[in-house]
């Protein structure tokens, strides 16, 4: 019943062992799915548009992965982004991009789709799209099949991709994607055309095609109109799940046979955020906030590691410490994995709700290093940001940490937030300073010396943010800011890292792009660059060609204020929360107000109206 | 050190076409949590981060197959040997295969030889000519650095049909002979690259007799 297809696995035996961990590059995990080819009637390529160690470490991959192949006749397989090694042995050899599950090329099957995780995986898409043998450009591909598609946060603005793609899927995917599946299945009994199947997709809620849409500027570059036509609806409104609770959760993970980023099981146990931080795309493009019920995520938990025989297991959301009743949740999770001998890792625990008994849970299990993201440097920067954490949070919380036997703190921090001055960037290092003194304060600490890690990345304004409007800062202020930091921290016992501003910089022109940006994505990708979320092939030299080439100023997109009554690239898209509620946020920053979060208070972001009030009513 | 009786247990198994690319070190992990999704109830060390304890007698290296491969480890119930391999035929991946499962009786340390089977690509004349050689010296690369070793002593019961050699080597944890050794002294002899190997070790001997 293998439908593995032999002759792709004798040329791979060719020249397999002469790239790096060949493992990654034939499938054959356990876990993963093969079906019977002549009883598949929709084949779907799930791609993941950088390397296995780290799609392989993907929710959300797995999550859709599980729910299409539940459906008998639908057989979703798995494709990564070779690194150059591997990519030159395929092109030398003819072989085009293949999946992972039945070795056939991508380009035979009905949907390619991709997963749109960061920006800098962008030029990764067209580098498979080439390699599958797929025209890059939708208006050159015909014929019915292959259709490529593409989900994820980055949709949110898909303006910048969409001469690649033929549609985007907007939101949440578990409904979704059997729906667009199923309307495939009818054109292809049908016979229909690659028109019409896309006419009739662009029906389903949440689904967005580019090609239906005309955009217009203005004379300063701003956009001027965005029209539908053939049907298409004026805001394609992203879809939600509304029982969570209740929705698709895979039994079992492909289980890697080679290590990957995260080599563990995952649970997820809410979604959303209650916390409105101002900077955080995922904080408001996941709204509304939704918990699974403990027994679910129990449940959920056993059944994962008695299937993939996992011994880790690890809790996933945008923040496990807002689950409601955490402390049970915990309480019973280690129950179960403390008698199963399982590791339980939490990550992304907020400073402030790390409690004494929470620590405690997660030490009884394992230790690890310590993480904390004050992102603001003062009291006045966090507020702008509705960071609502206060020195006083982080002492607490590192006091337990040292007390517990840590040594070693992580701080991340972001630099050119709105109204930032010296004075903020000032207060990153006393932070710092304080965690040190800190340790020696507390009684009982370990023996050797504290080391506080700083993180300072460059701010990037993401769209559906109240900071969407906000300009990032200029390279020169940027390199004002490093010095500066670099001069007043005298103490050895604090290192400073600065993620490169190159990066953040293309990243802040993707990700409030138009459409008009496709061009310069085209052009550095043809230029060569790929990969560009790894440093050592990220290449800014070709990036900032491509712009000039294609006659596009990077500090249009990424430097400039964009006015309240500007229309964004993004305005038809509909992700529930409100414009008028991201301006009203937006002044609030400017103001140094915060905003309290949706336990405490409903801030009228206009998701609730969308879902109906129940939803948000449970968050309290 | 062991807080409940156990038996000790060895297990044979096939690794062989995409299970080539495991490497050894991956391999335990694989096989590992092949080992939890069975729910057997197999030994775990003590201690603070308890693992299921597993020894692998002779690594293979990256891309060469085995196809009567051991590893041991302890079960600390009574579980019929067949249902062992059954379990853990359903848990592991299509390519690596348990063959046997049964009481060891010799010690790792036993561990003499290897047979091997190879399937190359290369002149079968210019190989049989090699191996008829006095001396067949070829660069032996160990964690203590290189030395030259000459494997003409060291190749027993040596079988060239067309294009598929078979012969024995000795392997063991202290002294072990690679076969793709034979093929780069191939390459120094006449100068061509090798290339395309299939390297498949087909039984490992404790002395005269098949490791049990």
């Amino acid at each position: 019943m293998s439908e593995k297809n032999n002759s792709m696995m004798e040329r791979l035996d060719e020249f397999l062992l002469d790239v790096q961990k060949p493992s990654r590059y034939i499938g054959g995990e356990p876990g993963s799915v093969v079906k019977d080819k002549s009883e598949v009637d929709i084949r779907f390529a799930f791609c993941f548009p950088d390397t296995y160690e780290i799609g392989m470490s993907h929710l959300g991959m797995k999550i859709l992965y599980g729910l299409k192949n539940a459906v008998p006749n639908y057989w979703c397989e798995r494709v990564f982004m070779p690194l150059p090694d591997m990519e030159e042995q395929m092109r030398q050899r003819n072989i085009p991009l293949y999946a992972l599950e039945s070795l056939d090329p991508i380009k035979d099957f009905d949907f390619i789709g991709f997963t749109l995780q960061y920006e800098m995986s962008f030029t990764n898409i067209l580098e498979m799209l080439d390699l599958a043998g797929v025209p890059v450009l939708a208006k050159d591909r015909t014929g019915l099949t292959p259709i490529v598609m593409a989900g994820g946060p980055c949709a949110c603005n898909p303006e910048p991709l969409a001469d690649f793609f033929d549609f985007f899927a907007i939101g949440e995917g578990e409904e979704m994607n059997l729906e667009f599946m199923r309307v495939m299945e009818e054109c292809k009994r049908e016979g229909a055309t690659r028109q019409e199947f896309l006419r009739r997709a662009a029906q389903i809620e949440g689904i967005y095609v580019p090609s239906l849409y005309d955009i217009a500027y203005n004379e300063d570059g701003t956009v001027k109109s965005i029209t539908p036509k053939d049907g298409a609806p004026a805001k394609v409104r992203k879809r939600i799940i509304k029982d969570f609770d209740k929705a698709y959760t895979p039994d079992n993970f492909v289980v890697p046979l080679t290590g990957i980023v995260h080599d563990r099981a995952v649970v997820e146990v809410l979604r959303g955020c209650i916390r409105g931080c101002r900077f955080c795309q995922a904080g408001f493009i996941y709204r509304p906030y939704r918990e699974k019920q403990i027994d679910t995520i129990l449940d959920q938990t056993r059944c994962l590691c008695d299937n993939t025989g996992y011994d880790e297991v690890s809790l996933s959301s945008l923040s496990t410490g807002d689950y409601k009743d955490i402390e049970g949740l915990l309480t019973q999770l280690t129950d179960f994995t403390t008698a199963e001998k399982i590791n339980l890792s939490l990550p992304s625990l907020r400073v402030d709700r790390f409690s004494d008994e929470v620590l405690k849970k997660i030490t009884d299990v394992r230790k690890s290093g310590l993480t904390f993201a004050p992102e603001g440097g003062t009291q006045r920067i966090r507020d702008v940001i509705n960071k609502n954490v206060t020195e006083q949070n982080v002492m607490d919380s590192v006091k337990i940490a040292f007390e517990g036997g840590y040594t070693n703190i992580k701080l991340y921090f972001m630099m050119g937030l709105p109204t930032e001055t010296l004075e903020d960037i000032k207060g990153v290092y006393d932070l710092a300073k304080a965690v040190i003194e800190q340790f020696y304060a507390t009684p009982g600490h370990a023996k050797g010396r504290p080391g506080v890690s700083v993180s300072l990345s460059t701010f990037i304004p993401k769209p559906f943010t109240p900071f969407e409007f906000e300009p990032q800062l200029d390279e020169d202020s940027v390199r004002e800011r490093q010095r500066y930091l670099k001069t007043i921290n005298t103490d050895r016992k604090i290192t400073i890292s600065y993620p490169s501003y190159e990066l953040s910089l293309i990243e802040a022109v993707l990700a409030r792009g138009d459409r008009r940006v496709g061009k310069a994505i085209y052009t550095a990708w043809k230029k060569g660059c790929k990969l560009d979320g790894w440093d050592e092939y990220f290449r800014f030299d070709l990036w900032k060609e491509a712009f000039a080439d294609c006659g596009l100023d990077m500090a249009f997109y990424a430097n400039r204020r964009r006015s309240y009554d500007e229309i964004p690239p993004w305005d038809h898209i509909d992700m529930l929360v409100s414009r008028e509620f991201l301006i009203e946020e937006n002044k609030r920053a400017h103001a140094g107000v915060t905003t309290p979060n949706c336990r405490e208070k409903c801030s009228g972001c206009g998701v609730s109206k969308c879902v109906g009030g129940d939803v948000c009513r449970a968050i309290r | 050190m062991c807080a409940v009786p156990s038996v000790n247990t060895r297990a044979f198994f096939s690794k062989t076409g995409r299970a080539k690319y495991i490497s050894h070190l991956d391999l335990s992990s694989t096989v590992i949590r092949a080992m939890k999704r069975t729910k057997l109830p197999i030994w775990q060390t003590e201690g603070f981060n308890p693992r299921t304890y597993v020894t692998f007698m002779l690594p293979l290296s990256l891309g060469q197959e085995g196809e009567h491969e051991a590893m041991d480890f302890r079960l600390t119930e009574d579980v019929p040997f067949d249902e062992v391999k059954e379990r853990l035929n359903a848990a592991l991946p299509p390519d690596i295969r348990v063959t046997e499962v049964t009481v060891p009786k010799d010690k790792n340390t036993d561990i003499t030889a290897a047979r091997w089977r190879i399937d190359f690509t290369c002149d079968p004349d210019k190989l049989r000519r090699l191996c008829e050689k006095e001396q067949i010296n070829v660069e032996k690369r160990t964690k203590k650095g290189v030395s030259t070793v000459d494997l003409k002593p060291l190749m027993t019961d040596v079988e060239i049909a067309g294009n598929q050699l078979m012969l024995t080597l000795p392997a063991g944890n202290s002294f072990n002979i690679n076969p793709a050794l034979l093929f780069e002294a191939y390459t120094a002899e006449y100068g061509e690259q090798v290339k395309r190997l299939r390297i498949v070790r087909t039984n490992i001997y404790s002395g005269e007799r098949e490791f049990e």
